[in-house]
């Protein structure tokens, strides 16, 4: 691949047995690359380790063997800190700290204060369809949209998204899928998500991962016809033999 | 029997014997309300009768040795069974919790021991086992139950708040600065038991140490200058057990890469 953004290379990770837990395999031998500007989508059955690998790129999770590049380095080369910023996570239930909205927005780690001024914070929420004067009571779709302004402002290369929709109804589902396919055409952000969402697996295109028992059981673009329906219901539902 | 004006009255088995009918009207409130303790209630009768004479057996043997040794061998071995008794109470092990129970109590406790004994009673010697005994308990309880509150308090919360705390660390923060408001947490749960004993110190129930000083003689007005010395003693070793516990035990929920170890949860 010409400029890949990660690079995923052999990459296992085991959870050793421990008191009442037996050992299992998470995940086993994957390597992918995924480009730059790209989309990249993880499906599966539960438990088939999709999560684990989005949690292995920005190094909440720490594999038992093999490498993930960001921008051609080893991760365990990078300062986590500085690499969860460039590749910024949004979790499957948003979670919004104590406080208003700006102040959610502006949150940051007391080394590392956030410079940023009134009028980026309002292009955020502009960016993720939200207008300032009406937040008050936060839908869940409004909530998800918060937490990826929030990493927006942190001018991220890339969004890792872990069931961003799973949690919302259907009207607030789409209203994300919207954002998160608005973001990737005008920021030119390498997206990768975890997601049981048809809509949302077709808008982005890009490469799908199908994942059975942490092992890559196929590989394929999505393109305009690249998978037809029943075949992305069945990654979708897990059942693909 | 009770005729003492000045000093200590001595109680008689006989007296002992009558207080365990105290006992035996808990015991029949459990079986007439089918509460089930009585086996329980006998058992722990029967323990807090050995336990306490044997105490007592020790601590005139080491009060009459007054050699500072044993006096320090006495506080080792409150502080390793406290330390078992603070652990003990965990929901969940974490790895390496004796070691960190330990050093916190022990901190605590000697910081807070060498500047009443070192600062503020001064007794002559230093280590007069009739002050530094019971004081060393006193404090040593207080730093127990708080680090025992604040590692329950941590461990429900970071299993609770995970998201929050991963949250936190996938917007930039290090490890400490993602769990700092759990810590904070933690500490409070710990302390407001103890400042708020502080409030009603005195009004609602007399402390046990008052209590047990104008019982055997002193005047209320000394036991009450040692009460005041006591519930500030208590407060800070209350403090201190909490903060290095919770500060020690917060450590092994983390890695170098700033990473929750969810597996400890």
């Amino acid at each position: 691949m010409q400029d890949a953004i990660f690079q995923i290379q052999h990459l296992s990770l085991v959870y050793r047995a421990r008191r009442g837990h037996p050992a299992a395999t998470i995940l086993d031998d994957i390597s992918v690359d995924i480009e730059r500007g790209s989309a990249l989508t993880l499906v599966g059955p539960s438990g088939s380790g999709k999560s684990s690998l989005l949690r292995c790129l920005n190094r909440l999770e720490e594999p038992t063997a093999g490498v993930v590049r960001f921008g051609g380095r080893p991760i365990t080369e990078l300062d986590p800190r500085e690499l969860r910023r460039r590749a910024a996570l949004v979790q499957q239930t948003a979670v919004l700290f104590e406080g208003t909205v700006r102040d959610n927005l502006m949150v940051h780690a007391p080394g590392a204060p956030l410079d940023v001024s009134e009028n980026r914070l309002n292009e955020a929420l502009t960016e993720v369809g939200l207008d300032v004067a009406l937040l008050a009571m936060l839908s869940g779709g409004e909530r998800q949209r918060v937490t990826i302004a929030r990493a927006l402002l942190r001018d991220p290369q890339a969004l890792l998204l872990d069931e961003p929709t799973s949690a919302l109804d259907p009207p607030n589902t789409m209203l994300v899928v919207d954002t998160i396919c608005r973001l990737r055409d005008t920021r030119g952000l390498t997206i990768v998500a975890v997601t049981h969402t048809p809509e949302l697996v077709r808008r982005l295109g890009g490469v799908l991962l199908y994942l059975v028992k942490g092992r890559v059981q196929a590989y394929e673009p999505l393109h305009d016809g690249g998978v037809i329906d029943e075949r992305l219901q069945a990654f979708l539902s897990g059942t693909l033999p | 029997m009770t005729s003492a004006v000045f000093g200590v009255s001595e109680l008689s088995w006989w007296r002992l014997t009558l207080a365990l009918l105290l006992v035996l009207v808990v015991a029949a409130i459990s079986l007439r309300e089918r509460l089930g303790l009585e086996r329980d209630l006998v058992i722990g009768a029967v323990r807090a009768i050995v336990q306490l004479y044997l105490v007592g057996l020790i601590l005139a043997a080491v009060f009459s040795a007054a050699r500072w040794y044993w006096v320090l061998l006495i506080l080792g071995v409150m502080v390793a069974i406290a330390t078992h008794a603070a652990v003990s109470r965990l929901g969940k092990p974490i790895p390496g919790v004796y070691w960190i129970a330990a050093t916190a109590l022990t901190l605590s406790t000697a910081a807070t021991l060498a500047y009443v004994i070192g600062v503020v009673i001064e007794p002559r010697p230093w280590w007069e086992p009739q002050y530094l005994v019971p004081i060393a308990g006193m404090i040593l309880g207080n730093s127990m139950t708080s680090a025992a509150l604040a590692g329950d308090r941590l461990q429900s919360d970071l299993f609770a708040r995970r998201d929050e705390v991963e949250a936190r660390l996938a917007l930039g923060f290090s490890g400490r600065e993602a769990v700092q408001p759990l810590v904070r947490a933690a500490l409070r749960a710990a302390m407001i038991p103890t400042v708020n004993g502080m409030m009603t110190v005195g009004v609602v129930q007399l402390p046990g140490m008052m209590t047990g000083q104008i019982l055997a003689g002193a005047s209320p007005l000394t036991a009450i200058r040692y009460q005041i010395v006591v519930v500030f003693m208590m407060a800070v070793a209350t403090a201190l057990g909490s903060l290095v516990f919770a500060r020690l035990a917060v450590g092994r929920y983390l890695t170098p890469a700033h990473q929750l170890k969810r597996y400890l949860l």
